[in-house]
């Protein structure tokens, strides 16, 4: 019989391999999606992300149980595919859940380290400013794309399982793709516009309130231009809030009923490709001067 | 070996110059940063970081270019800010475990240092309270955690004491005299007091208004002179004895400066000015109240150099 004992090292010197900047950024991007979320944070950090996790699939597994348990509930018809990123009347109870999470969840990814001055530890380690970005813009991307995307992939399955689904292989990894790339195109706008703006501030309010007049302000300012003054249908592309959706509508071969119908594919995608180098290009040039310590 | 070297660092922000023409060397143990506020003491952290690039002048921190080898420099340099940077409602053991991830320890070996090291600064049994419920002595010890959790071979501190009380200042200075003695870890210590440096620290770089004011090993900076410092009281039936010792002392070739009773005392070896003095007062009978070898702190030294 051997003797027991307890060996307790304590703190000691690490002569082992470190990890690479990978590794750092995934840390970067695990944390920041905890704070987002709120988990491990007070119940009143979790009140948006429950309030959107609720819109987003909530109805959309009410949806997916009627499609399930009744089959063909119209009448035959195929609905759109793209019409389950949002863009429609039956499923646009979809961007009000990306506007919400673009407005009062995606700010607090950067907000909080410059309000808690988390950004000088960071910048003491071996991120850069453009890692620490990088990781930032994943973590907001990632969790916004199981918003975007989740209910979208979700609805297209229901329909597929009661065989109204895209036909053969082929065309349903056709409407896969483009519905991923739709989301895609719709997350990288609403994040790159959040971001940008929430690093003008370090109060969490104010970016938020922020967010919302830039993406709500914008979409009535391009909607009252087109549809009150009677301009140019091309001014829609200044609609931060439905561009990235009209584009989306692009990818499979369609436009939108309304105005924003008449405005050419290239338009629409400067459009959106402006809008998106707008916020990233605000929140890059905001973190190049910004003195961490 | 040096573990930070400046050659005529200037650091220019605008019409105002926070760092000039600083040349200085840090040696290995601990160094203390000292200097009033707006010294140039944090930019000096900030260039050593590579967060900052020089207006002119080089830096190497650990054998490295701060500028170009950033990444790996800053695997190896731990770094405490002044600002209370503790996002409040996270564990202390989340929030340093984080940070060693992101300095480059491996998950599961960061977790174990994690809690290693929050034993070691005394927040053992605190350590899955939020940080937000924790003392200002308490968030300091975090600070201090997350700065060597990672293993680093040198730690940036900036004012580590900052708004504690002198027992948990007492405290934190020691833990920062065992991560050098114990574990080698050197420290750059920045602070205002210079009493507090002058307890730890084994070397000094002491910045006035940008400018180096004096570097080099505290032994030799500070310490016991040779100057005796002797206190007399003039009693009645003894009138005149302090100006007769005073006299006496003059009379042997010791250098003597009067301030009312007391004497301070120099000469070229002291053991020989003791013995001269004892000599002195006991054949004038005066009466002796205190007597001590002089001493030179460090803010003596900081009201010297700079006339």
């Amino acid at each position: 019989m051997t003797a027991a004992e307890i060996f307790d090292q304590g703190y000691r010197r690490f002569d082992g391999e470190r990890a690479g900047i990978v590794s750092s950024v995934r840390s970067v991007v695990w944390y920041t999606t905890k704070s987002m979320l709120g988990i491990g944070r007070k119940g009143r950090h979790k009140v948006f992300p429950v309030i959107i996790a609720m819109i987003a699939f909530l109805p959309t597994v009410i949806i997916f149980g009627i499609v399930a348990l009744f089959g063909d509930v119209s009448n035959g018809i195929r609905p759109d595919y793209y019409e389950f990123l949002g863009p429609s009347e039956s499923f646009g109870f979809l961007i009000f859940a990306h506007f919400l999470y673009a407005v009062a969840v995606a700010p607090e990814a950067i907000v909080r380290d410059r309000r808690d001055g988390m950004v000088a530890l960071y910048m003491s380690t071996p991120l850069t400013r453009w890692t620490y970005l990088i990781a930032k813009t994943v973590a907001v991307a990632g969790t916004m794309a199981i918003v975007v995307l989740g209910p979208a992939l979700l609805l297209l399955l229901g329909y597929t399982i009661q065989g109204q689904g895209p036909d053969g292989f082929g065309d349903w990894f056709l409407v896969f793709a483009k519905l991923l790339l739709g989301g895609l195109i719709i997350v990288i706008t609403y994040c790159g516009v959040s971001l940008g703006i929430s690093s003008l501030t370090d109060r969490r309010a104010f970016a938020s309130v922020a967010v919302l007049l830039v993406l709500l302000g914008g979409s009535i300012v391009a909607g009252t231009l087109v549809e009150e003054l009677e301009m140019s249908s091309k001014y829609l592309v200044f609609d931060p809030l439905g561009s990235p959706f009209e584009s989306a509508i692009r990818l499979f071969g369609d436009t939108s009923n309304g105005p924003a119908g008449a405005v050419s594919d290239l338009s629409v995608t400067v459009g959106v490709i402006g809008w998106i180098l707008a916020g990233f290009g605000v929140l890059v040039g905001r973190y190049r001067k910004l003195s961490v310590i | 070996m040096t573990i930070l070297t400046t050659t005529g660092l200037t650091m220019q922000f605008g019409s105002q110059r926070a760092l000039d023409t600083v040349s200085i060397e840090v040696p290995n143990g601990v160094t203390g940063l000292v200097g009033a506020n707006g010294a140039g003491k944090t930019t000096l952290m900030s260039v050593a970081l590579g967060l900052r690039a020089p207006t002119t002048g080089t830096v190497t921190v650990l054998g490295l270019d701060p500028g170009r080898d950033a990444r790996e420099l800053r695997a190896r340099v731990g770094y405490g800010p002044e600002r209370n940077v503790l996002p409040e409602d996270m564990p202390a053991f989340d929030f340093v475990k984080h940070l060693a991830e992101v300095r480059g320890m491996p998950r599961a070996e960061a977790r174990g240092r994690a809690s290693d090291v929050l034993w070691l600064v005394g927040l053992g049994e605190e350590r899955f309270r939020p940080i937000g419920t924790m003392s200002t002595g308490q968030r300091q010890r975090v600070k201090l955690a997350q700065a060597i959790a990672a293993d680093p071979s040198l730690v940036l501190l900036d004012e580590p004491t900052d708004g504690l009380d002198p027992v948990q200042r007492d405290e934190m200075l020691a833990l920062i005299k065992q991560i050098s003695r114990d574990y080698q870890i050197d420290v750059l210590l920045s602070s205002h007091l210079l009493e507090e440096v002058e307890r730890v620290c084994d070397s000094i770089v002491a910045l006035d208004a940008g400018r180096l004011v004096v570097q080099g090993p505290l032994e030799t900076l500070v310490g016991d002179t040779q100057t005796v410092v002797v206190e007399l009281v003039e009693i009645d039936d003894r009138p005149g004895s302090v100006d007769a010792v005073e006299a006496r002392l003059s009379a042997a070739g010791l250098n003597v400066r009067r301030e009312l009773s007391q004497l301070r005392v120099t000469g070229d070896d002291r053991r020989t000015t003791l013995d001269t003095i004892r000599d002195a007062v006991a054949a004038e009978r005066a009466r002796l109240r205190r007597i001590e070898v002089g001493r030179r702190s460090l803010e003596d030294l900081f009201i010297e150099v700079p006339a």
